[in-house]
Formats: structure tokens, sequence, C-alpha cells
């Protein structure tokens, strides 16, 4: 591991089960899990296979019912409720499958405040002018002032990639991000996702059960009936 | 944070509307009450704390000026002048009525409260004359402005009781007690009007004091040597006319500000509160994005006095626009506002906007933050 490519993400021996008893659910077994920085992982498999609840998991939203979860070091799973939100208010920016943007608010709104969020210390003036940069680079220039009931389904998923990457986090977790795009738009988006997270030197982890999404991985996970497998991303799922 | 709050809120034009419409309406239903209230205990205590007197004299067991009940001899008026500590004295026949201008109907009758007293003192007679002259002359009467303008009653009507009649010859201002109105004459005239048996009978004494600020003192040695009579302050007087009149009005008025406030909240809350699970998606992706709780119920919190705020405006606006046209709709709808009364209101409404955040901001609290990655 050189520098660059420190541990972000580990999961260690981490299962979470749902309910108790005869009911008890487990989505996640025994898994052990490690995203270096400046790399994208894709995180495969089926509905139903526990893809979401390890996505939560490692974004600090939900703690494993045993093992550990470390980001950028830390030991989250020790962590209270302000400490989670500090974790993912910190290190953590997240991409979702429906945008996920507040509605009242314009696309530079909607970036400015995760900044502002992020950077409590800092003057509005530098929170908008990073959330302006933000979506000039994502070429939203003519969009900064639309509310996202506006914008085309592309448009919205990349102001959720400018917010979620606005922060500067370490991590980044993207879930089914091309879920509700086409295919065109789809490739545009995850190209973008890819080139931004590469040049910053994120760590990525991409849940989706889209067999496209390989292409834009450095490495593939299968995740099937909540066990994970190590695949590599020649390899064919469907 | 203000952003949030606002553009929240300002993007649902309709339930704004609603929701500052609730709290306006609670608003001006509490300020008029209170304006009202406030305006009932300025006049129907007036006119006894505004005679220049020191001390009221009233028999024993007297509650009040408008009830009259008092029955004094004018002999005492004679003893308490030749006190040394008294300065003037003056006796008063103070009796509810039941006149009505000779013009109109017999049946066309109006309250009013005779005060016959003494024009060579002048003590208890018109405060402040608006036309006229005065002291009235015998069979001559000085009615107050509200009677003028309630009853169209004017210089040169007469106003008759049974076979008897006074003609009125002034018109002063400050004797309105709200639903009658003192009418002055001079004590022969009341003594005849009234046909007043024995006609030594009088109703109050009223004096001043060489020192003024010995009135409670010379109050109870005054009491002490005069049995059977009660000798007050016009303050306390007043306090106790004032207690008569709106001690029974006071239970009625507490409940309707209570529901007053209760609608305000209701609908504030309601609105809010739906607000609040409407975009409950979106507090879920806050706080899936690290905001912590306290920064979503300070969103939920401004949206509520946001709220308030413009309701409070909206609705002292409107008590201070209607007010006055429903005082002179309704001469009996004697509004005072007073800025301690406007810093209640607006003590209400923060608290409406405080209590109508409440259960949202427990309704955040219970977000689950996992949630936004479903669907």
């Amino acid at each position: 591991m050189t520098e660059e490519q420190q541990l972000i993400l580990g999961l260690h021996n981490v299962s979470k089960t749902y309910g108790s008893g005869d009911l008890a659910v487990t989505a996640l077994k025994e898994a052990n899990f490690q995203v270096l920085g400046g790399e994208i992982v894709a995180v495969m498999g089926p509905s139903g296979s526990g893809k979401t609840t390890l996505l939560t998991i490692a974004g600090a939203l939900l703690k494993p019912s045993v093992g550990t979860v470390s980001i950028c070091g830390v030991d989250v799973t020790a962590l209270n409720e302000s400490g989670l939100a500090s974790v993912r208010r910190e290190k953590i920016g997240f991409v979702y499958q429906s945008f996920n943007l507040l509605e009242a608010l314009t696309a530079v709104e909607n970036v400015r405040i995760v900044v502002q969020n992020h950077n409590r210390n800092g003057k509005a003036a530098e929170h908008g002018d990073r959330a302006l940069a933000m979506l000039e680079t994502f070429g939203l220039s003519h969009r900064i002032n639309s509310l996202p009931k506006k914008m085309s389904d592309g448009e919205k998923q990349r102001v959720a990639i400018a917010r979620a990457l606005a922060k500067d986090p370490d991590l980044i977790l993207a879930d089914e991000p091309t879920a509700n795009l086409d295919a065109k738009r789809g490739h545009e988006v995850m190209e973008l996702l890819r080139q931004k997270a590469m040049e910053m030197r994120k760590a990525v982890v991409v849940v989706s059960h889209d067999n496209r999404i390989r292409e834009f991985a450095h490495r593939v996970v299968w995740l099937e009936d909540g066990r994970l497998h190590e695949r590599h991303p020649e390899d064919r799922f469907y | 944070m203000l952003l949030v709050a606002r553009k929240n809120l300002f993007a649902e034009k309709i339930r704004l509307a609603i929701s500052v419409g609730g709290v306006a309406l609670s608003v001006f239903l509490i300020g008029i009450l209170l304006s009202l209230f406030r305006g009932w205990d300025e006049q129907v205590g007036g006119f006894v704390e505004q005679v220049p007197a020191d001390l009221w004299v009233a028999s024993e067991g007297t509650t009040d000026f408008l009830a009259a009940s008092s029955v004094l001899p004018d002999a005492l008026t004679a003893t308490l002048q030749i006190s040394p500590e008294i300065d003037q004295v003056s006796s008063l026949i103070v009796r509810p009525m039941e006149v009505h201008k000779s013009s109109d109907p017999p049946t066309d009758t109006f309250d009013i409260q005779l005060v016959g007293y003494d024009p060579a003192v002048g003590l208890g007679g018109p405060l402040r004359m608006v036309e006229g002259k005065s002291p009235p002359g015998p069979g001559e009467v000085v009615v107050d402005e509200q009677t003028r303008k309630r009853y169209d009653v004017h210089i040169g009507d007469e106003l008759r009781r049974g076979t008897k009649t006074l003609t009125v010859v002034g018109v002063a201002s400050g004797g309105d007690f709200v639903y009658t109105q003192v009418a002055f004459v001079t004590t022969q005239t009341a003594v005849e009007f009234l046909s007043l048996e024995p006609s030594s009978v009088r109703t109050f004494i009223v004096l001043t004091l060489d020192n003024p600020e010995d009135a409670e003192i010379m109050a109870q040695r005054l009491e002490r040597a005069t049995p059977g009579a009660k000798f007050v302050t016009p303050e306390q007087f007043a306090s106790e006319t004032r207690d008569r009149i709106l001690g029974n009005i006071l239970p009625i008025l507490i409940v309707v500000l209570i529901v007053a406030f209760i609608v305000g909240l209701a609908v504030a809350g309601l609105t809010i509160y739906t607000a609040t699970v409407e975009k409950s998606r979106e507090y879920g992706i806050l706080k899936a994005e690290g905001f912590g709780n306290p920064f979503l119920y300070r969103v939920v919190f401004e949206q509520s006095m946001i709220t308030g705020f413009l309701g409070f405006m909206l609705g002292a606006g409107m008590t201070i626009i209607i007010a006055p046209f429903a005082q002179d709709t309704v001469p009996q709808f004697v509004v005072y506002v007073r800025w301690q009364d406007v810093l209640a209101v607006a003590s209400a409404t923060i608290l409406m906007s405080l209590l109508a955040a409440y259960i949202p901001i427990r309704r955040i609290a219970s977000i689950d933050p996992v949630t936004v990655f479903k669907g």
C-alpha cells in the first residue's frame, strides 16, 4: 500500500441481522472489505443481496450487528450518533439512485448547503464560490439557479455528484447511480464520476446491479445472499 | 440554515397562507379581546378616578359607583366640613335610570347614570365640557358625548322619565361606562326629578383634603369616627367599580383567549407538521449528509418562527386597522391598545410557534437516514 493508496474504508468480519428469534434475517454475513484511496470498487449483486445494507454500514448510517467498520482509520462502530454524523459530514459523499436533491433549493444552493455544513467556520462567499466551481466542473454553469424539477435526470445526477465531491470527502458511496438514467446518460455520469474521483484521489464504492458499471471499476465485488466474493472486472456475472 | 427553512416554507404558498392566516386570526382575536378588555377597564373606572376628589364616602357595604346602593344623610356633609384636614366637601345623588327623548316614543328608552351635584363646589360635576353650558340650571342636564353619539341626543332635546323632563344644555366627556353614561344635574334638580323622599338623602360624598397624600390615613380615621360610612380613595373605588363590571366578563374573556390561542396553535402546528412529514425524505437526506439533529430542529423551529412572525404582523395589522372601524360602528366596542399588551400578544405568538414546532421536531428525531437509500 503506497502513501497515496491508504486504506479509506475497511469492513472487518461485519454481519448485520435484522429482527430476532425466528424472524431474524441476516443481510450481511462476515463481510471483509477494504477500499483504498484512488480506488473505484463496484459492488454488484441481485436485488435483495444486501447491497444497500453494505452501503449504509460503510456510510456510517447503520451499525453492524457484529464486526468493525473503519473509515480513514476511525472505528465508526464505537461512535455515537453525533460522531457518526460528523464522520458522514467530514469523510463521506453520497450519490443516490434517486438523486435526492432538496426540491426547494436551486442547484447551487443544494451544493452550497453541504459545503457550508462541512466548512462551518468558512465565509458564506467561500461556500458559494466552491459550489459554483463544482457545478462549473460538471458543466452545469447554465443550471446554477435551476430548481431540481426544472432539470433533466442526467443534470440532477451531475448536481448530486458535484454535491458529493464539493466537501472534498475521502470516500464516495454511490447507490445505483445509473438506475434512473438511460444508457447514454448513465455512461456519461459514470465516466464523470470516475474521472473526477481519480483526479481528486477519492475512494469510490459503487453499488449496482447494472453490469455496465464494471467497465468503470478497478475492482468488482460480488454480493449474494449477504456474502461478499472478490471477482475480476472481466468476469461475466449474468 | 434560514435558507432551507425559508425555501421550504415559501415553496408551498397555499399552505404558508393557511398557516400564517391561522396564526394571524389567533393574534387578531387575542389582540382585539385584550384591547377591548383594556378599553373597558379604562372606561368603567375612568370617571371615578378623574373626579378631582381625594376620598369618596359611601354607606357601609357599598361595592361600587354604578350599583349606587349607597344611602347617606346630607347632614354628614356638614359634619365633614368642620374637620380641619378637609378642604372641600360635596354630596352627590347618583341613580341609574332609563329615560327617553320627548320626541321619541316612550318605549325608546336608554340608560343614564343621573348625577346630582352641587355646582357651587363643582366636585363630581362634568369633567370636560365639549359643547354647551355648565353648570346646568334648574331642570337642565349635561349629557355625555357618548350619549349624544349613541342616542342622537343634542342640546335643546328633552329627556323624559314619566311626567318629568330635563332639558339638555351641554355635552361633556369622560363619563362613559360603556353600557351607561353619566348625566349631570344640580342636586336640587335631582331631588325634584327623582321625587326623592326624604330629600336629604344622598348617595355619595366626595371630598378633598388639605394633604392629599394622607388620603389613606384620613380614610381610616374618618371611618372610625363615622359609623356606617366607608371612606375610600378614588383608585380603590374605581377598582371596585371595574371589578363589578369586568369581574363577570373576565372568565369568559379568558376562555375565548385560550380558544383563540389553541386555534392558532392548532393551525400552525398542523401545517408545520404536514410540511415536515412531506419533507421527511429531505430531512433524511440531510441526516445522511451529516447534518445533526440540532440543525434540523432549527430548520423546523425557524419555519415555525417565520410563520409566527408573519402571522403576528398580519394579525396585529388587522387589529390596528379594524379596531377603529369597529369602534366607530359599535360604540360599546371601546378598545385601548397598550404596548404591554402588544408585547404579551407577541410573547403568546412566540409560545405558539415554539409549541407548534415541538411535534414536528419529535418527528424529525425519529427519521432514519437509511430510508433515503430506499427507492
